[in-house]
């Protein structure tokens, strides 16, 4: 969507609702339903797109409220993008209760907490159709540090000027992409092979540290955990522009499959509406495969029935199984075979599991990743 | 196999080493066991003897006990019944097994004679010193004083120091224990926890305790009735195994067979002899001497009553509260906010008759705590008016509650589990057969069929309360729209006006369409709320829901309140649980508060909407 869009589609909203209030009509605020069971997965198409779930909210005694917090925040946002300035969500809350602080009318608005403020502020962008960058609100550019020493990143800044970035120049300091990957232009000095997304970015770190951009024509990344915007918007940029082949290599457990992995690869329920933009669908698992940890005697060890956050993982995984589009769908079969080992198994193997075939060498763990992207080792 | 010597022991001996089976599992419930066994006997007795019982129970610490880590505790209840004769003392504190009560059919308390035995076994066992104990009958002129101890071995009450004394009670028993244990008072197993148990379904008691140095308090009764104790009534055929059948028929001695039926057994006559003989037992049989009746043809004529269809159990032996009295004696657990109490009908549940009663109370000091973060409402149990205090996740009455569906009826509950907020949810179950998990009787057996019993009722009871939380729920969310339409319109409006850079006159035609669809909203919600109390004030009229006005509830003293006021409910809805059908009665009072609230929420949101609508 352009920037100049918003500002004209929200004034047309507002004139709408006035309008419709004139003639004491009840306003029907309306937008895109963002849940699982609104998705559709199309293997073509690659990534998870919204259904024909609507989520209509009608002014009535128990929505005035939030119809008219989600104005209130929307005048906000407009101001933002009319002075060119931009918050995170954070600092959108704070500046909502400092309105409330010195206008005592508008103290029915004010929010408890920054999830309150959050929630609207997501509504406005389904109800838009439009990612909140588009509205000037701007998350953390966690994850995504990125090494080449082949790749040209040309950076368009908001006043039109150019900066190009040479990622060989950088040393052993990455480059870090923006949540706003439409700004960036990608190019290659030499043909890149592959690109390697790494789970963990420490693991990332060591392996540049230990030569891995010297030895291989690569593009090596950090997804720091599950992946933020800038790291899904800058992998389907190197997908689009580059068109190398994207390796994923993580932890083989039910939440990095499902909660970093299919993120990546075909986007998340809850951002149906910005998949198209945030999703890497040629994006492939290398590993850990179920079958590796024969193959190269990794250490694995038994999920911990107590450990919470894997006893729900592993939930999840059944729930994924049953309802999931993205792997019920028989091209992502591999994958839901992996889930179901996992299930059934209840085992899990790190990344850096890799490191105990032989202790003694700092770059098995890369002889292991290239090896296997040479013989088709993946998913 | 190595040779050993076989020795027998005494039912003393046994229990004597068994104690935790009987109650006496912890310092903290031998204390609570003790002060229950002392005062279930005491009110048994009473109701025996048609007095109205008057208790005065003393507790408090007198030193450091023997074992580790516990109190020497001094329990004494002193009661009014018609005293014992001195022969009979040892049996009763002493003894095991020694009963007036035991399988007799009937609604007391007490049933095998363990319980005060124990206590003064766990007295002696560790204070050395068995119950002393005062009884005087009407018939005697000085009270005599003992000190009573278990003679484990043979299971035999021993007196000692025995002597006459003048006491200014005309009749009555005082027991007295010096035992070691823990005092608890408040919570699951407390006494003050027991004690308001006792007097509430106990509304004939009139309760004076002491507990360690609190002030005395004093409980007054609110019935001036003693319960009428029903007739015993002779075991159904089909209760019993071939074992207990075969020891019945021992009482009958040279009686035939027929006899012995029809005088041992309820719902045997003449007619179902001649069905017996048609299901195949031999004619001659039934005019046999018991005491010549082989094993053999005893189980013969076991088998064919068991094949045989007979009438269910009376339930003529069950004894109730009853509505009323219930209705009266709730409100001493409090400040009592509103109330609904339902008795059923006697009915047969796994072929032992039983009543099930149930009040739920909403007690006003902890209303604010209403919610989904309030702690869990307050369950009494009682089982033949004894309440029980332990163990209480087994037990039917808590699963029945469990298996409710309070949200229908307003009341917050997470699923399968007890209802949230400010309620007290008594459950009495009144059976002459209770079939207890344990002999320390702290819990009921859930049978299906006693759960579903138990289930129908509190349905009944949360369908009465339902009117009233419903008619507050409309009354909130009244006043809430009414504040949404005052607070948010303005904004609104402002905010769409300056995003669009509307005119003043777009705004004032924007209001004015706003308030009229807001208004629509409001009108929706009085329609709501004015049906929810016109059925308000239809179950208050019909007794079936009772509001406690606010000054009412704050004084204490008026705990006692004339009958027109307190209108019970009508027994004969306790035939079926679905109240919708019944005829509509027109209403005699509604709270004034409350009435005062919908009143003024009426004139506000007609006032506001004129004003904003002009």
């Amino acid at each position: 969507m352009r920037d100049d869009d918003i500002p004209k589609l929200s004034r047309e909203l507002c004139n709408k609702m006035l309008a419709d209030l004139e003639n004491a009509r009840r306003p029907v605020l309306e937008a895109i339903k963002c849940s699982l069971d609104n998705s559709r997965y199309n293997p073509k198409v690659g990534y998870l797109t919204p259904g024909d779930k609507r989520v209509r909210s009608e002014l009535n005694v128990a929505s005035v409220q939030k119809m008219s917090r989600s104005i209130f925040i929307l005048e906000i946002l407009l101001r933002n993008i009319e002075t060119g300035a931009v918050n995170t969500k954070r600092e959108l809350y704070y500046i909502a209760k400092g309105e409330v602080r010195h206008s005592p009318e508008l103290r029915a608005l004010d929010f408890t907490d920054q999830s309150e403020s959050d929630s609207i502020i997501d509504f406005i962008c389904e109800m838009m159709e439009c990612y909140r960058e588009d509205l000037n609100c701007y998350a953390n550019d966690r994850g995504g540090q990125t090494y080449s020493n082949q790749l040209v990143v040309t950076e368009l800044l908001s006043d039109g000027t150019k900066a190009v970035v040479d990622l060989s120049s950088l040393g052993t300091s990455p480059f870090q992409p923006k949540n706003r990957p439409q700004s960036l232009t990608l190019k290659a000095k030499k043909k890149i092979d592959f690109c390697l997304v790494v789970e963990s970015e420490g693991t990332a770190n060591t392996f540049v540290t230990n030569g891995f951009c010297k030895r291989n024509n690569s593009i090596l990344l950090g997804a720091q955990g599950v992946p933020s915007n800038a790291v899904r918007g800058w992998c389907k940029l190197i997908q689009d522009q580059l068109k190398v082949p994207i390796y994923f290599f993580g932890d083989l457990d039910a939440y990095t499959l499902q909660n970093i992995f299919r993120t990546l690869k075909a986007g998340s329920a809850a951002s149906l509406i910005r998949n198209s933009d945030f999703s890497a669908p040629d994006v492939r698992f290398l590993g850990v495969l179920p079958e590796d940890i024969k193959k190269y005697d990794l250490t694995d060890y038994p999920v911990k029935e107590n450990d919470i956050q894997e006893a729900r993982a592993l939930k999840k995984a059944s729930d994924a199984l049953k309802n999931d589009p993205f792997f019920r769908d028989k091209k992502n079969k591999g994958l839901s075979r992996i889930l179901e080992w996992l299930l059934k198994n209840k085992r899990r193997c790190e990344q850096q599991s890799f490191f105990t075939v032989d202790p003694r060498d700092p770059i098995m763990p890369e002889k292991i990743i290239v090896e296997k992207i040479k013989r088709g080792d993946f998913i | 196999m190595a040779k050993q010597k076989i020795t027998s022991s005494s039912t003393a001996e046994y229990f004597s080493k068994n104690l935790q089976q009987v109650g006496f599992s912890s310092p903290t419930k031998a204390v609570l066991t003790t002060l229950k066994e002392a005062i279930d006997n005491s009110l048994d007795a009473c109701e025996d003897e048609g007095i109205l019982p008057e208790l005065y129970i003393e507790v408090e610490k007198v030193g450091s006990g023997t074992i580790k880590n516990t109190d020497l505790v001094r329990i004494k209840v002193e009661d009014n019944g018609p005293g014992l004769n001195i022969e009979d003392v040892p049996k009763v504190f002493g003894e095991y097994l020694a009963s007036s009560k035991f399988g007799r059919g009937r609604c007391s308390r007490g049933q095998q004679g363990i319980g005060i035995s124990a206590a003064t076994t766990w007295a002696q066992l560790t204070s050395a010193k068995g119950a002393r104990v005062i009884t005087k009958t009407k018939a005697m002129r000085q009270a005599v004083s003992c000190l009573v101890e278990v003679d484990v071995k043979n299971n035999k009450g021993n007196i000692k120091d025995k002597k006459s004394i003048n006491w200014d009670r005309p009749h009555g028993v005082s027991v007295e224990f010096v035992l070691d244990g823990r005092i608890q008072l408040q919570g699951e197993g407390g006494l003050i926890t027991y004690l308001t148990g006792t007097a509430l379904v106990n509304p004939h008691l009139n309760l004076h305790y002491k507990l360690l140095d609190q002030p005395k308090v004093k409980v007054s009764r609110v019935s001036e009735k003693s319960p009428d104790v029903p007739l015993a009534v002779e075991p159904h055929p089909h209760t019993m195994k071939l074992g207990e059948f075969i020891a019945h028929s021992h009482l009958f001695g040279k009686s035939t067979i027929s006899t012995f039926l029809k005088k041992g057994f309820s719902r045997i006559s003449d007619s179902t002899f001649q069905v017996l003989v048609k299901n195949g037992l031999e004619k001659r049989l039934l005019n046999q001497a018991v005491d010549k009746t082989t094993d053999v043809q005893f189980k013969a004529v076991f088998s064919a009553i068991h094949k045989t269809e007979l009438m269910a159990p009376s339930t003529r032996s069950v004894m109730i509260i009853g509505e009323e009295t219930f209705s009266k004696s709730i409100r001493r657990l409090g400040e009592v906010d509103f109330f609904a109490v339902v008795t059923r009908k006697p009915t047969i549940c796994d072929f032992k008759p039983v009543v099930v009663e149930v009040a739920i109370a909403r007690l006003k000091m902890a209303i604010k705590v209403e919610g989904d973060d309030s702690p869990p409402s307050q369950v009494l149990r009682f089982a033949n008016r004894v309440p029980l205090q332990f163990d209480k996740s087994a037990c039917a009455m808590v699963k029945a509650i469990e298996t409710v569906n309070w949200r229908a009826y307003g009341i917050s509950q997470p699923k399968g589990s007890l209802p949230l907020g400010p309620y007290v949810i008594a459950v009495s179950l009144v059976s002459p057969f209770i079939k207890f998990k344990n002999a320390s009787k702290e819990t009921v057996d859930a049978s299906d069929e006693l759960v579903e019993e138990i289930r129908r009722t509190l349905i009944q009871a949360g369908q009465r309360l339902s009117r009233h939380i419903r008619k507050e729920h409309r009354e909130a969310d009244l006043e809430e729209k009414i504040r949404h339409i005052e607070q948010f319109c303005p904004i609104l409006v402002d905010c769409l006006c300056r995003i669009t850079k509307a005119p003043d006159k777009r705004k004032k035609a924007a209001t004015e369409g706003l308030l009229k669809l807001l208004g629509r909203d409001v009108n929706t919600a009085k329609k709501h709320l004015d049906e929810a109390v016109k059925h308000h004030k239809e179950a208050h009229a019909k007794g079936k829901i009772q509001i406690i006005e606010k000054e009412e509830a704050r004084d204490k003293k008026s705990e006692v309140e004339s009958e027109e006021d307190l209108k019970p409910s009508h027994p004969e809805n306790s035939e079926g649980i679905d109240e919708s059908d019944e005829p509509k009665v027109k209403a005699k009072s509604v709270s004034g508060e409350k009435a005062k609230a919908k009143k003024k929420a009426d004139s506000k949101t007609k006032e506001k909407v004129k004003e904003k609508t002009v």
